[in-house]
């Protein structure tokens, strides 16, 4: 492709779109994985625990506190509160669970990543499926970047509270 | 009228800073009720989790001495089993290795811990992995573990559907000589949930993380054919 004369013109327009897409990509991301464990904290307990990185009883408490956190994330991201930490705290968990995910395959654990539930254990005969786990994530955590470089969204509470119009006005 | 220029430059200097002062302010204050947010939302789970936790159990009769399977036989050789009553390649398991197993007990040269643990409730519908193991504790009361074990696996539902009907394990534990009164009771309160509980927590503690695990003395056995079994009974007693 050669010069875009017409790019730096059109990014301001259409970057608050890809923003809000972003955010609302990423809130359903954490809202679905949080409802996906919440009925099952003990299997959510279990699938940390199957990653054999911190003793049981830790294991356990935060694989209870995950789903909710998960949550309480997806619901800010989606009302738009605070989305610069909020995309940060994502992109941290983001890493977490690539990193846990590398690690359990480099360690040869036949594990479920138990991303969205199923408490860790693999389903019936099935090989484990890290490389597609960890290229999911790793698309979510673009979505976290990119909110992380431009956090002002249109609709959000953020701009409500600074006063903005849906048309952003940056820096 | 330099110097009147001079103060409105002051002014507006004076204006964009108290504005990015309110930014500023405004942005420390959002973020920290986001972080407040997450922490309570992450205790809020915890104390989910604490109330939902059993702190005591019940464990049926013909468990181990931990609770945590039931004792099958008496042989030197130690076998664990993990199993989940929904699981279907632990079915499959039964079919091509139980002979196997139940003749090594018959011959007393291993002792089965079979662990019904319930890990994955989330494939039925009704939490049939737990109700099924509870009612397994129940058939240990009434003696009759090994038998109900063998027609839950012979009639195991679909993994994503309801499962069996607690008055249908009622009829399973009736057709292989259970008291259906006791038997019956038993299952419909759930006496054994908290034991399956237990059983399924120390399951996860010692590593296991799929199901059926098979463990000849403390090691897991990969081969899970008949051959497989027996060649790592022999080496265990040796």
């Amino acid at each position: 492709m050669t010069a875009h004369p017409t790019r730096s013109g059109r990014w301001p327009a259409v970057r608050p779109w890809l923003g809000i897409a972003a955010r609302l990509g990423l809130a359903a991301v954490w809202l679905l994985a949080g409802a996906s464990k919440i009925d099952d904290l003990a299997a959510s307990g279990r699938a940390v625990n199957a990653y054999q990185v911190m003793p049981y009883d830790l294991a356990t408490v935060i694989g209870a506190a995950l789903p909710f956190v998960e949550l309480a994330l997806g619901v800010l991201l989606l009302v738009g509160l605070a989305t610069r930490v909020t995309a940060g705290i994502s992109a941290v968990l983001l890493v977490v669970f690539v990193t846990g995910i590398a690690s359990a395959w480099s360690r040869g654990l036949a594990i479920d990543c138990g991303c969205f539930g199923s408490g860790g254990q693999l389903a019936a005969g099935q090989a484990p499926s890290y490389l597609p786990e960890i290229l999911r994530d790793l698309g979510f955590l673009v979505l976290a970047g990119f909110l992380l470089s431009w956090p002002r969204t249109p609709f959000s509470v953020d701009g409500w509270l600074a006063g903005d119009t849906v048309e952003v006005d940056d820096e | 009228m330099s110097s009147r220029k001079g103060r409105k430059n002051a002014a507006q200097v004076v204006r964009a800073q108290i504005a990015r002062e309110k930014r500023r302010t405004r942005t420390i204050w959002t973020s920290v009720a986001a972080v407040v947010v997450l922490v309570i939302a992450g205790l809020i789970g915890w104390a989910v989790y604490s109330s939902q936790k059993s702190e005591t159990f019940t464990t049926p009769p013909g468990a181990n001495p931990p609770g945590t399977a039931v004792v099958l036989g008496q042989g030197p050789v130690t076998v664990d089993l993990y199993e989940d009553y929904l699981c279907p390649v632990c079915k499959r398991f039964q079919e091509t290795s139980g002979a196997t197993l139940n003749q090594l007990i018959s011959e007393d040269k291993i002792r089965v811990n079979f662990h019904p643990v319930a890990f994955l409730n989330r494939f039925s519908t009704t939490e049939y992995s737990t109700r099924s193991s509870a009612a397994a504790g129940c058939a240990a009361q009434g003696g009759k573990f090994k038998e109900f074990t063998d027609q839950l696996f012979a009639q195991q539902p679909a993994e994503g559907s309801a499962g069996l009907s607690d008055e249908e394990l009622i009829g399973l534990g009736a057709g292989v000589g259970l008291n259906r009164d006791d038997f019956g009771s038993c299952v419909r309160d759930g006496k054994y949930k908290t034991w399956t509980e237990h059983v399924t927590e120390d399951a996860s503690k010692s590593g296991v993380t799929g199901t059926p695990t098979i463990r000849v003395n403390g090691k897991d056995v990969e081969d899970r054919t008949p051959e497989g079994i027996r060649a790592a009974v022999e080496a265990a007693g040796k």
